[in-house]
């Protein structure tokens, strides 16, 4: 495809998915609709080559190759393991039959578990020990600058009142959640305090994205059209 | 014991092992300087690298049987003469041949995925905008304030003009302090709700497997 073939069909569809600005008249939405099913049938498409290729594919050939092996096992077992998961696929095939149910349900149970498992796993090691390192270090010549040591405390103090707030929000939204004492409330007020901050943040990021990406889209428009 | 509990022992059984495994496995510093710590740790790693490579084949399979359902919808739907759906299966055939035909090549991803994916992140503009003018209508309270002040400074702090040096700089200083210890909580809870709701699956106490 040429350099202005690729143009002419990107200015049709931006223009195509532009035109849901104008509203959802008869002609102007179908154009939109238009626009979005074309993406879902292509998305679908470059996954399904994707994962053919790039995940189903390799293994296929490497369960061919007798010299490697994925795991220390070696190579008999890989075979093994790409059976089992053919198998566990065909018992996902079988869900709607209830006869199967009680099978179904075990090769559920292992594709849920095991990614419950490596989430779980990299909460942990991922997120929760390094943020709370971060959070609880003091950082190396804070006496000498005050104001670095109060932003360290603001952190600190902003982090552990954030915390307070979501476990305040849900044990409010139990049973159990009817004492408000003065202490937690304020824990609480500081705590949304600094959650609304960092919201409001992420949300003015969100807009600065996508107005990069709308000017970069209008200078298209006008530098191919006209 | 039924047939029922079966899945909650294999999940039980399966989750321990891959939780285990992957904290545990290769590394050896957990188990001191003794002679066979390396081969330990290695061995402890195994049952989870086996169950994570089970993992991503069997969900690279899902991936296309979801495909494949999609395809199916949309072809029962086209019978009853849907204009959309021929269109989605138009598209979706032509995007194989062109792959099938041209390997390797990414024309068709610049001529349409990415014009379509950037034109709908640029709408999201226009909803990010009125939503925010939206919020003082909705919740005129302190915490709509608060937000929409600290929309409204990231959003000036962002402006190269030099008469907005003081607010680049509150916005520097915005961003460094109250906003980290902010996404900090905000990432400490989402790190606490995903153990929560993993230790749950993994003791079968949360069995959303059962159909």
């Amino acid at each position: 495809m040429t350099e202005q073939t690729i143009g002419l069909i990107s200015f049709v569809l931006t223009l195509m998915v532009f035109s849901y600005v104008l509203g959802d008249l008869p002609l102007i939405g179908a154009l939109y609709r238009t626009a979005i099913y074309i993406f879902v049938g292509m998305t679908a498409a470059f996954t399904l080559v994707v994962s053919y290729e790039g995940l189903i594919l390799p293994y296929l050939q490497d369960i061919q190759n007798t010299e490697t092996s994925w795991t220390t096992l070696g190579y008999q077992a890989d075979i093994y393991i790409f059976f089992t998961a053919l198998l566990f696929g065909l018992l996902l095939l079988l869900k709607p039959i209830r006869a199967f149910t009680w099978l179904t349900n075990s090769a559920f149970a292992v594709v849920i578990v095991v990614g419950a498992a490596v989430a779980l796993a990299g909460a942990l090691a991922g997120t929760l020990f390094p943020l709370l390192r971060a959070t609880v270090t003091i950082p190396e010549n804070l006496t000498a600058d005050f104001s670095a040591l109060v932003d360290t405390l603001t952190v600190f103090i902003g982090t552990m009142t954030g915390l307070f707030y979501f476990q305040y929000q849900a044990r409010a939204n139990s049973e159990f959640g009817e004492e408000h004492s003065r202490l937690t409330r304020a824990f609480r007020h500081t705590g949304k305090v600094f959650i609304v901050t960092a919201l409001g943040a992420i949300y003015a990021s969100a807009i600065l994205t996508s107005l990069t990406i709308l000017s970069e889209r209008i200078s298209f428009l006008f530098q191919f059209g006209f | 014991m039924g047939r029922a509990g079966l899945a909650g022992i294999v999940a039980f059984a399966v989750g321990l092992t891959t939780v285990l495994s992957l904290l545990l496995g290769n590394n050896p510093a957990l188990f001191g300087d003794q002679p066979g710590s390396e081969e330990l740790a290695r061995r402890l790693a195994l049952p989870g690298d086996v169950l994570l490579r089970l993992l991503v084949i069997v969900i690279a399979l899902s991936i296309v049987i979801g495909i494949v359902n999609l395809l199916y919808i949309h072809i029962g739907r086209l019978t009853r003469g849907k204009f959309y759906s021929a269109v989605l299966l138009a598209s979706f055939a032509f995007t194989i041949f062109w792959l099938t035909v041209n390997r390797g090549d990414t024309s068709l991803l610049e001529a349409v995925q990415v014009p379509i994916e950037s034109a709908l992140a640029a709408l999201l503009f226009l909803s990010l905008a009125l939503g925010g003018a939206r919020v003082m209508q909705k919740r005129a309270d302190i915490w709509g304030l608060l937000f929409v002040a600290v929309v409204l400074s990231v959003l000036l702090g962002s402006l190269p003009l030099a008469e907005l040096a003081p607010v680049r700089a509150f916005s520097a200083w915005l961003l460094a302090v109250p906003v980290s210890a902010g996404a900090r909580a905000i990432l400490l809870g989402i790190a606490l709700g995903t153990i929560v709701v993993g230790v749950r699956a993994v003791l079968g106490l949360d069995r959303s497997y059962r159909g």
